[in-house]
């Protein structure tokens, strides 16, 4: 069934059944068009009343001046035709009032005027009202809204993530994805948060819906069955939400890419059940990356700087003590977490937590991390490391405060478990700080800007520190101390044209690649991180490497570098003279004639 | 009995006899032609427009396209109406008023289809 309106509303909301024919898998009919369009339907309806009585006002008095007799000024009687009386009822109506046209009424049509103006006041009045009533109405609004969303959606034509949820991580993932020029669609609960992103200056327009995560419909609406969607990403800080959209995405589109957060692994498990979703669990992750940082502070500094994002400071680097004996207060999820990678590290440790428990660790220290006494009773003073884990944010402080007061050279990690305490954080100067959500935005941010930098982050920790420490030297010497850009550069004829020659030779080394094309001398300040052929993959390939066809590279330097290579790999002359010092005119007619005073040059020499 | 029905086939059917009314007459001669009767008509058309709003069944569309195109004649009509007598230098010609009776004959066309779609509406009721 389908009436005027309808293919209209099908011609702003694209034509779903395209959609279907393209995903075979897609079966479920997810009419979203429809609920937006019952709502104007309903607002037509609520309408109709006015209208009508405004037409009939208007009809009464118009008939009614042209029926009542007047004067002309020569005294002669005189009808209205409709067109004076539409006239004159029309800026009389309206309150502009431009006086009696054509001649003076007389008292008769005065009379018949002065009820008139009373009726189509009100009559105005009752239509205007209901106009406004409507506009502001939160059904109309929300229609409109959701209408518009739509059309952005539909309207991409370039891959975009839908982020499930928007709060503070996927704030910091989209600023990240920003700067990336990756597109992406939100949707999320809160008004607040979709109002948020007015306020964070994206350079691309970000389509924003408030809608209920869970509905598969609202998920359909922004984009999940978009031919262009290229992952999912479930953000939200309820970990039922997220486990019911990894759901949705599975079961509609299972070939695309999931990545959700979650901090229960009995959430994660079920997650699991759904196709192959990537599950991070920012308590898991922290605990894996201090015992990265406890075994290889180099590397540690290297993947939290890589994913940071695009011009992220270097992070300092910190030197957790790798001997001696660990307090942990709070012993929650992420102190179980925790308590079992120090313990996995060898790491001798004592744990506080205010609730005792049946059948625990007898390590377990029971009672309040505030309390004097307890702090007293696990010995603090022989302590070299302490953790701050609780889910309160002002417990955490004044823990870290009353741990240093006792012993001022402790190793202190602490949660912080709200945006809004992040300065005060930042003031004691914590070792190794968890901020779950910036720990997901990180994950998520490397899982999905580019497949080679997951890749690398997965290798790198088995180089070891000397490595890392050498390679961030390497870094931070062509691009600073802020990451500019990452990227990758496929040995393709259409990513790299200009090298396929070259790269046929089986002699095409790194190091010639990567020199500068205004003076092939000097080297650009590039650092190439990643060499991957088809499933292998080499860490920071030498200069002497050999490129093969089809190689994907991941490089790491400055933009201005990154338009200096682009222009070895798209240009003929600039390659030539890169790879091989030699000169090429770079226009047709000048190559032509080339070879032959190349020849001649030749025979001189 | 619906008394929603009963206005909606009220104003559609009024609609189709006062433009009837107006129409009938030869085409070129004013005097067969009231003024009234096609401001009448006008107006019974603009309400029966409304009344059509926000009806989402196959049947409703048309009826509201019909309506549409009928208001779009008779205000057209009375356009020409009123150019003639008040703007034009020769006022209501014979040519003038064949042009206003003839745009109410269309409009009467799409009355009538109204009338029609009205009919098979009814014809077609069943009470489940």
């Amino acid at each position: 069934m389908s009436n005027v309106l309808q293919v209209f509303w099908k011609q702003i909301f694209g034509d779903d059944d395209d959609e279907e024919r393209r995903h075979l898998r897609w079966r479920a009919r997810l009419g979203s068009g429809d609920q937006a369009s019952a709502t104007i339907f309903v607002i037509m309806r609520r309408m109709r009343a006015p209208l009508i009585i405004l037409i009939v006002i208007f009809a009464v008095s118009v008939l009614g001046l042209v029926l009542i007799p007047g004067e002309d000024p020569a005294g002669l009687p005189y009808h209205m035709s409709f067109f004076d009386a539409f006239y004159f009822m029309s800026y009389t109506a309206s309150t502009i009032g431009f006086g009696e046209l054509p001649f003076p009424f007389t008292d008769n049509q005065r009379m018949w005027v002065t009820i008139s103006i009373y009726l189509t006041v009100i009559g105005w009045a009752y239509a205007i009202g209901s106009l406004l009533t409507l506009i502001q109405d939160r059904a109309f609004r929300n229609a409109l809204a959701l209408q518009r969303f739509s059309r952005k959606v539909r309207r991409l034509r370039e891959p975009f993530l839908l982020f499930a949820g928007y709060g503070q991580t996927g704030e910091l993932l989209g600023k990240s994805f920003d700067l990336l020029g990756q597109q992406f669609v939100v949707i999320d609960q809160s008004a607040d948060r979709i109002d948020s992103l007015d306020l964070v200056a994206y350079h691309a327009d970000i389509p924003g819906l408030v809608g209920d995560v869970r509905n598969p419909h609202h998920l359909a609406v922004a984009g999940l069955d978009h031919p262009y969607c290229s992952g999912v990403v479930a953000l939200t800080s309820d970990d039922e939400v997220n486990l019911a959209v990894t759901m949705a995405a599975a079961l509609l589109r299972p070939e695309l890419p999931v990545i959700a957060r979650t901090v229960s692994p009995s959430i994660e498990d079920r997650m699991h059940a759904f196709g192959t979703p990537s599950v991070v669990n920012p308590f898991d992750r922290f605990g894996d990356h201090l015992r990265l940082a406890l075994r290889s502070p180099a590397s540690y500094q290297l993947l939290t700087w890589l994913e940071s994002g695009p011009g992220a400071a270097r992070p300092k680097r910190g030197r957790p003590p790798t001997e001696g004996r660990w307090v942990l207060c709070g012993y929650g999820r992420f102190g179980k977490e925790m308590a079992a990678d120090l313990r996995a590290e060898g790491l001798e440790l004592t744990i506080i937590e205010p609730v005792a428990r049946a059948g625990q660790d007898p390590d377990i220290v029971v009672g309040d991390g505030s309390d004097p006494e307890v702090m007293a009773k696990v010995d603090l003073e022989s302590a070299v490391g302490f953790v701050a884990g609780t889910d309160n944010d002002t417990t955490n402080l004044s823990l870290i405060a009353a741990a240093r007061r006792i012993n001022p050279n402790l190793f202190v990690a602490a949660r912080q478990n709200h945006q809004a305490s992040a300065p005060l954080f930042e003031a004691m100067h914590i070792d190794s700080l968890l901020v779950p959500t910036e720990v997901v935005a990180h994950e998520v941010y490397a899982q999905l800007s580019t497949p080679l930098l997951w890749r690398f982050l997965q290798e790198m920790p088995a180089k070891g520190d000397e490595w890392a420490a050498e390679l961030l030297k390497r870094i931070t010497e062509s691009c600073g101390r802020r990451l500019s850009d990452l990227w990758k550069v496929r040995m393709t004829a259409t990513e790299a044209p200009a090298l396929r020659p070259w790269l046929a030779d089986g002699s095409a080394v790194i190091g010639d690649l990567l020199r500068s094309p205004d003076d092939r001398s000097s080297h650009l300040a590039i650092v190439p991180l990643l060499v991957q052929r088809g499933t292998e993959s080499v860490l920071t390939p030498d200069d002497d490497f050999v490129l093969q066809p089809d190689d994907e590279v991941l490089l790491a330097g400055r933009s201005s570098e990154r338009r200096l290579l682009d222009t070895t790999l798209f240009d003929d002359s600039a390659s030539q003279y890169v790879l091989y010092d030699r000169h090429v005119p770079a226009s047709w007619v000048w190559r032509k004639i080339a070879p032959a005073k190349q020849q001649t040059q030749d025979a001189a020499h | 009995m619906n008394l929603e029905k009963v206005i909606f086939g009220f104003f559609v059917l009024l609609a189709a006899t006062l433009n009837f009314g107006f129409f009938i007459g030869d085409i070129s001669v004013v005097e067969l032609h009231n003024q009234y009767e096609l401001f009448g008509a006008l107006v019974v058309s603009l309400i029966a427009t409304v009344l059509k709003f926000g009806d989402r069944t196959q049947i409703g569309a048309v009826h509201l396209a019909t309506s549409l195109v009928a208001d779009l004649q008779l205000v057209c009509a009375a356009l020409v109406w009123g150019y003639a007598a008040h703007v034009a230098a020769e006022g209501v010609t014979p040519y003038a008023m064949a042009s206003v009776v003839s745009l109410s004959g269309g409009a009467l066309l799409a009355n009538l289809v109204s009338v029609v779609l009205l009919v098979i509406e009814t014809v077609s009721f069943h009470r489940r």
